[in-house]
């Protein structure tokens, strides 16, 4: 019983491994960073200094585990706005914990932890269950977590501490390859970036978080919890958030309850760039982490060059829209091919 | 209870609002029988099948499989129950590869949650052979890059795989080529033969007198027919009871 019966087509020529490359969606951001790399470094030598690369691999892991987190969300078809104030206000808390005597560090740092796994579920409850669109529930809990972390501090950035506790060196501890300076925090980077990679590409949960961003509602048909999907994608977007802005504030030595503002709209750059859909159903933590070094080293690179720093945003809105350009003519030609 | 009934609808009624959809239907299925469900537009075919397929609920009315009571409550209900239901726009998720959208809610895993894709990629290649995709389409092809006809075969092929026993199709061949319809139509005739029944709702009553044991029609949210035989009588006659009109 044919359901289709065409006479035999030609077997497909051999798609090379070349043309396989080019087809993924990874490949302009690949291409882009390398271009930045390379034209950067013939502006000035400076830029693939030892020291260079220690400061800029500093701050990656930092925005970096935001973007991870958000790569899992949009790929459900969610977004969180929240991200920064998170990533400013959990630390504000567990130094406030600390300094005021309350509890240990270790037992500071869990309970902000936990307090952005409740972020997270509010997050997630009230899109899913009240059916709210997430742009204006995470929009709403950036002002009540920002606004926070300003009223706790009143303002001002926690800062003079003492301790021994090991969890600072668990976090943000350095070490040195050649003379180029690594925090752990790039190595819990890697790790995150691994373990993401893993369960959004080989699991199961995988395919729940892509289909329930694809079409949720025959998703849902199958047996698919996708509500719970998605407020498990809540928490771990903010607790991810916690645990970087946590870091950030350990190599700086300073909570500044400010500290984030604007990162949300950097990381949801970060992961469209890399070649997930806004839309849901689609993502790739490759492309996400190729999108997060286009923007840092476009910003730390710019310094490097004559045109001024102010310019900066010029090259970044250009870098989303060109890549979005690409990203939709890649998507239009695999679907006529077919 | 009828020897050898899958499935009955008993006295179902369904309001819209003031609008009476179904009144009072009764519909049943037995093992291995193809049902063609007829009526003019708005008639309450889609209405009662999503009923029995648990993406509506009904005011009033119950539904037994093998004689049992059953309490459909949703989608997920229904597919448990091993009632598969194929729309024209079909539900599939269009960036998900073929394989895994006929395991979706179902995939097979090892350790740590990771999917055999190697046993899905298998399986699938397989289904579509026997759904009759004679192209060679890889499993890992994202649906989207399917036509229409392709798509359906990978609905059909996940209804086989997972061994429902009632398969729904609602208007199936909307907007199908004609080789595409042909080969839905074959499928359907063969359901029976790999111990299927289905119940097959198409405006084209030539295509449904190809294929079915028994022809049941709607009008207005009523049943007006229940048991016609298409080896017993003419499309002309059928259509009479259709739209109503006295021969
Ligand atoms: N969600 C709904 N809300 C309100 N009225 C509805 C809804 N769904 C169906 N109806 C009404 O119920 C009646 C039966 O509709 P139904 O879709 O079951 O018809 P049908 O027999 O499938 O028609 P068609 O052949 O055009 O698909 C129609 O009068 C329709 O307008
Ligand atoms: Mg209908």
């Amino acid at each position: 019983m044919a359901l289709i019966d065409r006479v035999e087509s030609p077997p497909a020529e051999r798609t090379s491994l070349v043309q396989f490359l080019i087809a993924r969606p990874e490949f302009g951001p690949f291409v882009l960073l390398v271009l930045e790399i390379v034209v950067f470094n013939a502006l000035s030598p400076a830029f693939l200094s030892a020291l260079n690369i220690s400061n800029l691999l500093a701050f990656v892991p930092e925005l970096g585990m935001l973007a991870l987190g958000m790569t899992m969300l949009m790929t459900a078809g969610e977004f969180d706005l929240s991200v920064g104030s998170v990533f400013g206000f959990t630390p504000i808390v567990m130094w406030t914990l600390y300094n005021e005597g309350v509890t240990g560090l270790e037992a500071a740092f869990i309970i902000s932890l936990l307090l952005a796994v409740l972020i997270g579920a509010v997050n997630g409850f009230m899109v899913t269950r009240l059916k709210i669109p997430s742009f204006l529930v995470t929009l709403g809990m950036l002002l009540v977590v920002r606004g926070t972390a300003l009223y706790i501090t009143d303002g001002f950035p926690q800062s003079r501490w003492t301790t021994d506790s090991p969890l600072l060196g668990i976090l943000v501890g350095d070490f040195r390859i050649g003379e180029i300076r690594i925090f752990n925090s790039l190595l819990w980077f890697i790790a995150f970036s691994i373990i993401l990679g893993y369960i959004l590409m080989l699991s199961r949960a995988g395919n729940w978080i892509q289909a329930a961003g694809g079409n949720p509602n025959s998703a849902r048909a199958r047996g698919v919890r996708v509500d719970r999907t998605k407020i498990m994608l809540f928490i771990l977007t903010a607790v991810i958030s916690a645990w970087a802005g946590i870091t950030s504030s350990i190599r700086v030595a300073t909570a500044n309850p400010n500290s984030g503002t604007g990162y949300e709209l950097e990381v949801i750059a970060m992961v469209v760039i890399g070649g997930t859909a806004l839309t849901g159903g689609r993502g790739t933590i490759i492309g996400t982490l190729l999108g997060v070094f286009i923007l840092r080293v476009m910003r730390n690179g710019i310094n490097f060059t004559d045109v001024p720093g102010l310019a900066y945003n010029i090259f970044i809105g250009g870098i989303i829209l060109g890549m979005m350009a690409l990203h939709s003519w890649l998507e239009r030609r695999h679907h006529a091919g077919t | 209870m009828m020897i050898n009934e899958l499935v009955r609808m008993h006295h179902i009624n369904k309001y819209f609002g003031r609008v009476q959809a179904l009144n009072d239907v009764s519909l049943s299925v037995r093992k291995q029988e193809i049902v063609g469900l007829l009526g003019d537009n708005g008639a309450g075919k889609s209405t009662l099948i999503k009923i029995l397929s648990g993406a509506l609920r009904a005011d009033s009315g119950e539904i037994t499989m093998h004689g049992k009571r059953v309490d459909i409550r949703n989608t997920t209900d229904a597919i448990k129950m091993g009632i598969e239901t194929i729309y024209q726009d079909s539900a599939l998720v269009p960036q998900l590869s073929i394989a895994r959208n006929i395991f979706l809610g179902r995939e097979p895993t090892r350790m740590f949650d990771l999917m055999d894709q190697q046993k899905m990629n298998d399986v699938a290649s397989k289904l579509l052979k026997q759904v009759g995709i004679s192209k060679n389409i890889p499993p890992t092809t994202p649906v989207s890059a399917l036509s229409g006809g392709e798509r359906q075969a990978v609905s059909i092929a996940r209804a086989l795989y997972f061994e429902s026993e009632l398969i729904i199709l609602d208007e199936p061949t909307n907007n199908l080529g004609v080789e595409e319809t042909q080969g839905v139509l074959r499928f359907v005739r063969n359901a029976r033969d790999t111990g299927h029944s289905c119940i097959l709702i198409a405006h084209n009553i030539y295509h449904v007198f190809q294929v079915v044991d028994r022809i049941v029609v709607l009008r207005r949210g009523k049943t007006v027919a229940d048991d016609i035989d298409p080896k017993k009588t003419t499309i002309e006659a059928v259509e009479h009871v259709i739209t109503g009109m006295s021969l």
